[in-house]
């Protein structure tokens, strides 16, 4: 007994010891403060001799030139890995960022902004207005987290109406007429139109057409505490979704995490006329031997256009770089005009830089054309970390919808009410 | 004997000593030794005393400064300077012991050990320990080190907005608890949640169980031909990875263009089931999905067990007028159950915490309404859930401990009621 | 004549039955092997017996321009066999030292480990990542085999340990006595006799690592260092993409092998597990 009394002493006092001694902060503290300073002094930070930046997969291949041309003027060289941009890129820079081996410029997708930025994994940049000028002003807003600026706009992506020209002469001007078509065009393993309208991505398009709104936008201020998904109008839009879905417009089996997967399926194996659905699907549309026609989202019966989400891609600069001066250039280098042409002639990602909208490589470019028609229409998906407790509450209440489970407004009530919930829980305070 | 113990007090004495490590040795005359242990001594403190002030510091305040400490970080170098001390305790402890049983022996008047016959003993009694270090050392940082680290998560306030580097994480206490139960929305879905987990823990396993046992003995029947190429093609699913396996079934089982619905259900004139947006069938098909995964393992083991059987048994059964369902309810079951209870146990507590199928047939779908869990959801994929879409990570932790407590437990005492472990001193 | 008529009844229903069982076993199998051979990228066009089929997946994959999949069915490869190299050293030796003799932790020890290891580890993950980072073997394939090889010992101990419960103690108790050392008795003497178990074990080590995506990802962080369960979730994990039929056509490569080996090594298995079971 009196043994292991002793033990517990020793261990104790030990332990005492250990933690008292805590590391030497001050030496680690000046340091901290001399980065400081060169962020502020940025003229006077020291060229790097390499740049990193983590770049979406299949994309590297736009970044080359720029990167190429980036080394031959300022001499500094630049590599580049590539990354899922899903969700990979945010994962890995949450782990490898602290601990050293994080990259200096990194792309994301806009509605990660807020979280990130919460997080602590990117850092604001200075940019002349000169330069953000020649961005259209809905991606440089996506850009911005609590007034202040966190990259600039790589590419925007918006769902647009893509039809099968063997199948459909032109694209309807309505979603009446494009209804009708596809009462006729459906039989079968046929199918005339298909929406994966069970993701909110895909649907929120008719909500907001119809009225509704996921956070109330106040002068580019998302109120968190304003839900607009069960109002009026959203709820006219989920009425209108779940018609398609009680009509046997849509086969039953669009429905989950499969649901794009098999949409892309039937198209591109010829018995879809038509689908919503983004840019990024031409490529494969393509490769399959589909004669693709692309327009904007035909008009809601209510005379408004189908709002669809935006989704932004930007560049961005580390927390974690030593070099935010250079960093900061790179993203503007990368940016700008020429190297955004580039991007657009190899990947077919729509820089939303104004100069290239009236651009004949644009504008004569069916799809891009499309997407920029449609993306005026569009609404930036919120960048607030809030908005990642909609996507699963209203997922659930636009599939009740869809199977006919649930009525429009008593699942999208509940979807609200769930997802105030789970802000007060998760977002307190703000 | 007793003369001696009150005569001198070289035991007592000793092991008080060794509060400095090897001075007892000293005091023993067990020079070398004590020298051995000074040195060791000495060496872990050199080696490990930032390590050890580092961890502690970070472990006690888990950081000062947000963008240049690292909480989460802190946490785990203190997790290795615990495991670092524990190690160290361990020795020190022996260090004890060894110079308290020399001291008992010089009070009980016996000759110490030489060098040479400590050298042999410490081969002899050693060789085990030395055996199991490899094996124990990696089990300490793949098994235990973890699990401190969710233990300890469970106790911090870690999310959103407690993240680092950005924000430093804290100690709260027991506050995580508290919260589970005490939020509306978390409290509710748990226990719709938690009912379907145990439907799904015992129906799924126990079919799988039944299902590979019926059929070992169901091809074990002696004059049955062709054995070797059936057992070939039953423990198939067992070989295939199983992530593989599922994603082909939740190809196989979509409602519009899965195989099922459209060729096999067709065939015979049903016509579609809804298995991914109805509840009740997509846990059918999990169920039947995690049979078909799992009765080849169960499969094989029993067919083991069969044939160790001796066929004596059976004859004898035979003699003695019983009939098949008597043979199969007195011999078989009984020593197939006996032989392979530990692993069904384990199939049972695999399946509380399958993640894996669950996740990957439908997401845990499909959706309910006014709930926040899918239908198929189990505990821990809903965990999934809450974590990735609400980065809840301390939360997480409390839950996983909650859950934890619950399998160890019933594991506990599945096991204690298994002879197969009673007996397992017998030898 | 009744014996022999039951006799017939018996069997035939018996063989019903299997036939029934192999068919739903068999038919999810032959159908991801139709898959592959499918022209065309999705799930929904594919057929069980492709009209036209093609190689095309093939040979997309093992393209070496166009994708990594021979990278990483090679670094599979090397992980697995390391795995299991390093599985069999380690739990050999713990589990005749828990068969053989006693020491401290030796009655809960074990059971105590495997109990542990039923507590799921997500929130754990970040944890490894850092202790990997720290020791320098983040992104190496020996850290990850290091994780495997940890994962695998207690389950494959206590099933050694139960084979080699078996093996009679007189024998190593004789070679003791004419003098032999514990090492040659553990390998000349105990590790011939245990030879059926030593498969087994081998052989769940060296599939195990196959199956795991989740780890993997943690600690590699290169793509030349995937290994292919990781490619191969990458490759239906992708948002945007939806390349069913070349999932289906790696899948085969990947089930093929080792369904072979399992066959191969099916014979030591059975004696192997048993003797493991039936002496818990």
């Amino acid at each position: 007994m009196k043994k292991s009394l002793s033990i517990f002493m020793m261990l104790v006092l030990l332990l005492g010891l250990l933690a008292a001694c805590g590391p030497d902060r001050e030496a680690r503290e000046q340091s901290t403060e001399d980065e400081n300073n060169n962020t502020e002094n940025q003229g006077e930070e020291p060229k790097p001799e390499k740049l990193v930046v983590w770049e979406d997969v299949d994309k590297g291949i736009a970044l080359e030139p720029a990167i190429e041309s980036f080394e031959e003027e300022y001499g500094i060289e630049v590599e580049y890995v590539e990354l899922n941009m899903a969700d990979k890129i945010r994962d890995q820079l949450r782990l490898d960022g602290p601990a050293g081996n994080a990259p200096d410029v990194v792309t994301l997708p806009h509605d990660q902004i807020g979280q990130v930025v919460t997080e602590g994994l990117l850092q604001e940049i200075q940019v002349e207005d000169a330069v953000l000028d020649t961005f259209s002003e809905s991606s440089i807003s996506a850009q911005m987290f609590d007034g202040k600026l966190y990259g600039l706009p790589k590419s925007t992506e918006t769902p647009v109406f893509i039809y099968n020209k063997a199948l459909m002469d032109q694209a309807p001007e309505t979603m009446d007429e494009l209804y009708e078509q596809a009462k006729e065009l459906t039989s079968g393993d046929q199918y005339g139109f298909i929406a994966v309208l069970d993701d909110f991505y895909m649907a929120h398009g008719y909500l907001a057409g119809m009225g509704g709104y996921v956070f109330k936008d106040n002068e580019g201020a998302l109120d968190r505490n304003d839900i607009g998904l069960n109002n009026e109008g959203a709820i006219a839009g989920a009425e209108f979704i779940q018609k398609w879905y009680a009509d046997g417009l849509f086969p039953s089996g669009i429905i989950g995490e499969t649901g794009g997967a098999a949409r892309d399926g039937l198209f591109n194996e010829g018995n879809a006329a038509s689908v919503m659905n983004g840019p990024w699907a031409l490529q494969g549309m393509k490769d399959a031997g589909i004669d693709v026609g692309v327009a904007p989202m035909p008009k809601l019966p209510n005379g408004e256009p189908v709002k669809t989400f935006m989704g932004v891609k930007g560049w961005h600069v580390t927390q974690f770089t030593k070099n935010p001066y250079w960093s900061t250039k790179f993203v503007e280098h990368i940016t700008n005009e020429e190297n955004a042409k580039t991007r657009f002639e190899l990947t077919q990602e729509i820089p939303p830089v104004k100069s290239l909208i009236d651009d004949p490589i644009i504008a004569e470019n069916e799809a891009a054309k499309a997407v920029a028609e449609q993306s005026q229409y569009a609404i930036p998906m919120p960048n607030i970390p809030e908005m990642g407790e909609v996507w699963s509450p209203m997922a659930s209440a636009l599939q009740t919808i869809a199977t006919g489970k649930s009525d429009p407004k008593a699942a999208l009530d509940e979807a609200v009410e769930t997802i105030k919930t789970n802000i007060e829980t998760n977002h307190p305070g703000n | 004997m007793t003369e001696h113990t009150i005569k001198t007090n070289h035991g007592r004495n000793a092991a008080l000593l060794s509060i400095l490590p090897g001075i007892g040795q000293f005091y023993n005359k067990q020079y070398l030794k004590g020298i051995i242990f000074l040195i060791l001594t000495a060496s872990f403190f050199i080696a490990f005393t930032d390590t050890l002030s580092w961890g502690f510091w970070g472990l006690l305040t888990l950081g000062e400064i947000p963008n240049l400490d690292h909480s989460i970080f802190l946490l785990i170098d203190g997790i290795i300077a615990l495991i670092v001390t524990a190690l160290g305790l361990v020795i020190y402890a022996f260090n004890i012991y060894d110079a308290l049983s020399n001291g008992r022996k010089r009070d009980e008047g016996r000759k110490l050990n030489s060098v040479k016959e400590q050298y042999h003993n410490l081969l002899d009694s050693g060789f085990p320990y030395l055996m199991i270090s490899p094996g124990f050392f990696l089990l300490v940082f793949v098994v235990i080190f973890p699990i401190l680290f969710v233990i300890l998560l469970s106790f911090t306030n870690y999310d959103l907005y407690h993240s680092p580097p950005a924000k430093l994480v804290d100690w709260i206490g027991v506050q995580n608890f508290i919260d589970i139960f005490k939020l509306d929305l978390w409290r509710e879905t748990f226990i719709g949640v938690f009912g379907w987990t145990i439907v799904w823990t015992f129906g799924a396993t126990t079919l799988q169980v039944a299902l590979g046992i019926f059929l070992a003995i169901l091809v074990n029947q002696k004059d049955l031909k062709g054995k070797a190429i059936i057992r070939t093609v039953l423990i198939l699913p067992w070989a295939v990875p199983s992530f593989i396996s599922i994603l082909i079934f939740s190809g196989m089982f979509n409602e519009s263009f899965g195989v099922i619905n459209r060729t096999l259900l067709d065939a015979i004139g049903i016509g579609a089931i809804p298995w991914m947006t109805e509840e009740g069938w997509t846990r059918l098909a999990l169920i039947f999905i995690q049979s078909w995964l799992g009765f080849p393992f169960i499969f094989a083991m029993t067919t083991g067990v069969l044939q160790s059987i001796p066929d004596e048994l059976y004859e004898a059964a035979t003699v003695d007028g019983a009939s098949m369902l008597q043979k199969f309810r007195k011999i078989t079951l009984p020593l197939v159950l006996f032989a392979t209870a530990p692993i069904i146990i384990t199939q049972y507590t695999f399946n509380f915490n399958n993640f894996n199928v669950i996740f990957l047939f439908n997401g845990g779908g499909p959706a309910l309404p006014g709930q926040n869990a899918g239908g198929s959801d189990i505990l821990i994929s809903w965990i999934y859930k809450l974590t990735m879409t609400s980065a809840q990570y301390g939360k997480a932790a409390a839950i996983t401990m909650i859950l934890s407590l619950i399998v160890i437990s019933i594991a506990l005492w599945q096991f204690k009621q298994t002879k197969s472990f009673k007996e397992e001193d017998m030898m | 004549m009744s014996m022999k008529k039951n006799k017939i009844v018996r069997l035939t229903v018996s063989y019903l039955i299997i036939a029934f069982v192999v068919l739903i076993v068999i038919y999810p199998l032959l159908w991801v092997i139709g898959s592959s051979f499918n022209p065309g990228q999705s799930l929904s066009g594919s057929k069980m017996f492709p009209e036209n089929p093609t190689l095309d997946h093939y040979r997309y994959l093992f393209d070496m321009e166009e994708s990594n999949y021979v990278k990483w069915y090679l670094n599979s490869l090397k992980i697995s066999v390391m795995t299991m190299i390093l599985t069999v050293i380690t739990v050999s030796l713990t589990a005749y030292s828990f068969s053989r003799y006693r020491f401290v932790g030796r009655k809960n020890g074990l059971l105590t480990f495997l109990i542990l290891q039923m507590i799921p580890n997500f929130a754990a993950l970040i944890a490894i990542f850092v202790l990997a980072t720290r020791t320098g073997l983040i992104d190496t394939h020996l850290g990850l085999i290091l994780v495997y090889v940890g994962g695998q010992i207690p389950m494959n101990t206590w099933l050694m340990k139960g084979y080699l419960d078996t093996i009679p103690k007189e024998l190593d108790e004789s070679a003791r006595m004419d003098g032999a050392s514990h090492f040659r008795v553990f390998f000349q003497i105990i590790m011939p006799l245990a030879k059926p178990i030593v498969a087994v074990v081998a052989l769940f080590s060296f599939i195990a690592p196959f199956g795991d995506f989740i780890l993997a990802r943690i600690i590699l962080r290169t793509d030349e260092k995937f290994t292919m369960a990781v490619g191969l979730y990458e490759m239906v994990a992708k948002q945007f993409g939806n390349e069913f039929t070349k999932f289906a056509a790696g899948s085969v490569l990947i089930a093929i092998p080792i369904a072979i080996l399992f066959l191969f090594f099916q014979k030591y298995f059975v004696s192997g597990l048993t003797a493991g079971g039936t002496k818990g």
